[in-house]
């Protein structure tokens, strides 16, 4: 292999200076310029956008009315405001609530499905992505109707065996329970498919290796696919708090009618649903970018911590 | 879930990006006069209104768009101002308007096109509610609420009660009698006796009196306005009587069961029987309408206006006109049942001789203006919807049980307090 390249290298002749100079510079911009229309897309609608919120959250600002400049004071009110840490817990809570489950089913689900023995394989591995290509407002008003107080199939079923029916929109862990269900249901097909593809790069032979040398089923899972998956891994718990975090429709629809406070004590108000409780119901665009900016920081913190979390463990390990 | 992390950030910005300073745009209207377009809301069938127009002025195109419910609508203004792309015409609802009353520069002065004249033809608190500090007049009232309340006769049947419209309202002279009532059908049905009291009890009598949110210099009162502590207590003892279906006004639940005779009362100001009809069709001469509790009161009703970039305000106050002269409100009211702001045609046979035959034939025009001749106007302020809102959260979260009825009024003046920064 060494000849091989070396041959190569002797046979092309050195390029004069001027050419190799204008050659290199155009070497040197054309992946730049390849890549720039990402960049350039996302200065113009996240960048700026995000800069831009920033400013706004400086002022006290009245979409048809005036804008005063305030300073910090959006941010030193959003501290003091109860609702918004009623929001930060709820978007927390059901985040956790969604996300570890998610993520744990859609490794369970990607193990059987790379099975070599799996009968219909395709058939399953597609049907998995059908929650996924549904739409969200769809899903939130199947869920909502399911777990109805008084007209919904759960309760109807619960009712068979004797259970008194729940309110599940009334209460903190009620409605947290079913939003979290709504957005597991949406996601574990995508997240599955996405371990399938990590597990199918795993060598077969190495489980045939670990089989020969007596290793079960589970024991090749955590000791094979556990640690090829982790990359995998530490991937979708990054995206998934990003998303999690930013849950919005889900709450928006399972009580269309106070839709933007998700019950009457905000037991199911998320960060998101807030700002736009503030930003587009009240029409306080400052306090709004205030929480969006909350929020933005919040995001990095809860990835940073994962990150580390996750990437720590496997130093540890190996 | 993926990639969507500055979206809600992007949404602030590129709205906010938008607006230099609302309603700018206050230069010669460029459009042709002869079409314009129009903002309403859902369920208040403008439709029928637009259509009768059109067919009376040939040649004119009325573009109609029912943007959604009366706050979304609101919302949905209220960005177009701020963007600067605005309907011509646009249906604000009671509660919503004191927003745009505050920032009249976003609006034509109507008096340009001559609402001082005709202004004395509508309520003149109704008017009040939609006239600047300055004088400006931004909007014309279509319809108010009036009170009354809807009860199935069927229902009241099995419980033994009257079912005669005349014996239900002896029934209950004050909202104390009104939860005796209540008791009695549930102890003779075991069924629930009115929807919710948040809605059915409190936003009823909050609006029976003369100081509400604010005293009549506009200063907010909410936590010493004696009518507001009593309609709350009022309702907390309505929940706490085990008399209410807990079914939130407007929910799914709620239009569920009042076909399902869920419950048997309704508080139903005249713009909401035709929610009661549409939701609940097959209930139809099983409902009958009763004097409300407390005697006079309104809840809602609609104002127009024509916001200053509008291309075709001239045709806009051409549609105001017509559709909102006396004759005309009662022509809608015959229709879909909006009761008229016109005084002047409250006793015109047409109004006092409408009987509605899915209410059992009830007179709705007679019961409905009966309930606004002793009313004491209040004033409605910016926050008055924030407020409202706030108390009927504290009242629905001790009605679902959650919430504890000795602190419920602490909770919601604490809430308010948040909420309105005041």
């Amino acid at each position: 292999m060494t000849t091989t390249l070396s041959t190569s290298r002797a046979a092309s002749t050195p390029p004069a200076v001027p050419t190799r100079v204008r050659q290199s510079i155009r070497e040197r911009v054309a992946p730049y310029a390849y890549v720039a229309p990402f960049f350039l897309i996302f200065a113009v609608f996240g960048l700026v956008p995000l800069l831009f919120t920033f400013y706004v959250a400086l002022f006290d600002w009245n979409p048809i009315g005036e804008r005063v400049f305030i300073g910090l004071d959006n941010f030193t009110r959003l501290l003091d405001d109860a609702r918004f840490w009623n929001a930060a817990w709820n978007t927390i809570s059901i985040w956790l609530l969604s996300t570890v489950p998610q993520l744990l089913l859609a490794l369970g689900l990607a193990h059987l499905l790379n099975q070599a023995r799996l009968r219909l394989a395709v058939f399953f591995r597609m049907s998995m992505l059908v929650p996924y290509i549904t739409s969200v407002a769809a899903t939130a008003i199947v869920f909502a109707q399911m777990f109805d107080r008084d007209y919904g199939l759960l309760n109807w079923m619960l009712g068979l065996v004797g259970v008194e029916p729940i309110d599940f929109k009334q209460s903190v862990w009620g409605s947290h329970l079913l939003i979290a269900a709504m957005v597991t249901w949406r996601w574990f097909g995508y997240t599955t498919l996405l371990y399938l593809a990590s597990l199918q790069a795993i060598p077969r032979s190495l489980y045939e290796a670990a089989a020969v040398d007596g290793a079960g089923g589970w024991k090749q899972f955590r000791h094979i696919s556990i640690p090829s998956l982790r990359p995998v891994i530490v991937f979708t718990i990054v995206t998934s708090t990003i998303g999690g975090l930013q849950i919005f429709t889900e709450p928006l629809l399972i009580s269309r009618v106070s839709a933007v406070t998700c019950g009457p004590v905000r037991q199911c108000q998320t960060l998101t649903l807030f700002l736009y409780e503030q930003g587009f119901g009240q029409f306080q665009f400052g306090y709004g970018a205030a929480i969006g900016v909350a929020l933005f920081l919040l995001i990095i913190v809860m990835a940073t911590i994962n990150y580390v979390l996750s990437t720590r463990t496997r130093s540890e390990r190996s | 879930m993926k990639l969507r992390i500055a979206a809600p950030l992007v949404a602030i910005a590129l709205t906010t990006a938008a607006c230099g300073g609302g309603g700018g745009t206050s230069a010669q209207p460029s459009g042709d006069g002869k079409s314009f377009e129009f903002w309403s809301f859902t369920g208040i069938d403008q439709k029928k209104s637009v259509d009768r127009y059109q067919k009376e002025n040939p040649g004119v195109q009325v573009k109609l768009t029912e943007v959604g419910g009366s706050t979304e609508t609101a919302q949905a203004l209220t960005t177009a101002l701020a963007g600067g792309k605005v309907p011509d015409l646009v249906l604000i609802q009671g509660d919503d308007l004191p927003k745009f009353v505050q920032q009249p520069q976003n609006f034509h002065d109507l008096r340009q096109f001559g609402a001082d004249k005709i202004k004395g033809d509508y309520l003149d608190w109704v008017i009040s509610q939609s006239t600047a500090k300055g004088g400006e007049i931004i909007g014309i009232p279509t319809d108010v609420g009036g009170m009354a309340v809807a009860y199935r006769t069927d229902l009241f049947k099995e419980a033994g009660l009257p079912t005669d419209r005349e014996e239900v309202g002896k029934l209950w002279p004050t909202w104390d009698a009104f939860i005796e009532t209540g008791r009695k059908y549930t102890a003779a049905t075991g069924k629930a006796f009115v929807d919710n009291a948040a809605t059915s009890v409190f936003y009823q009598a909050v609006n029976q009196g003369p100081m509400k949110y604010y005293d009549p210099s506009g200063n907010v009162v909410y936590s010493t306005s004696p009518q507001v502590k009593t309609a709350f207590d009022l309702a907390i003892k309505a929940a706490q009587a085990g008399i209410t279906a807990k079914q939130s006004s407007f929910s799914d639940g709620w239009s569920a069961g009042l076909g399902k005779g869920q419950f048997a009362v309704v508080s139903a100001p005249a713009w909401l029987l035709g929610q009661i009809e549409r939701n609940a069709p097959d209930t139809k001469g099983k409902w009958d309408i009763a004097a409300i509790p407390g005697g006079a009161g309104n809840w809602g009703g609609s104002y127009l206006a024509i916001p200053k970039g509008a291309k075709n305000p001239k045709a806009a106050w051409d549609y105001i006109t017509k559709t909102q002269s006396p004759q005309s409100q009662l022509e809608h009211f015959v229709d879909s049942g909006s009761l008229p702001t016109t005084p002047s045609v409250y006793k015109d046979p047409k109004l006092t001789g409408h009987k509605d035959s899915f209410f059992s034939d009830a007179p709705t025009g007679t019961i409905y203006t009966n309930s606004l001749l002793g009313l004491k106007p209040f004033h409605v302020g910016t926050d008055s919807a924030a407020i409202g809102q706030e108390f009927l959260n504290a009242l629905e979260n001790v009605e679902q049980g959650k919430g504890d009825a000795a602190k419920a009024w602490d909770a919601a003046l604490a809430n308010i307090k948040t909420a309105i920064g005041k």
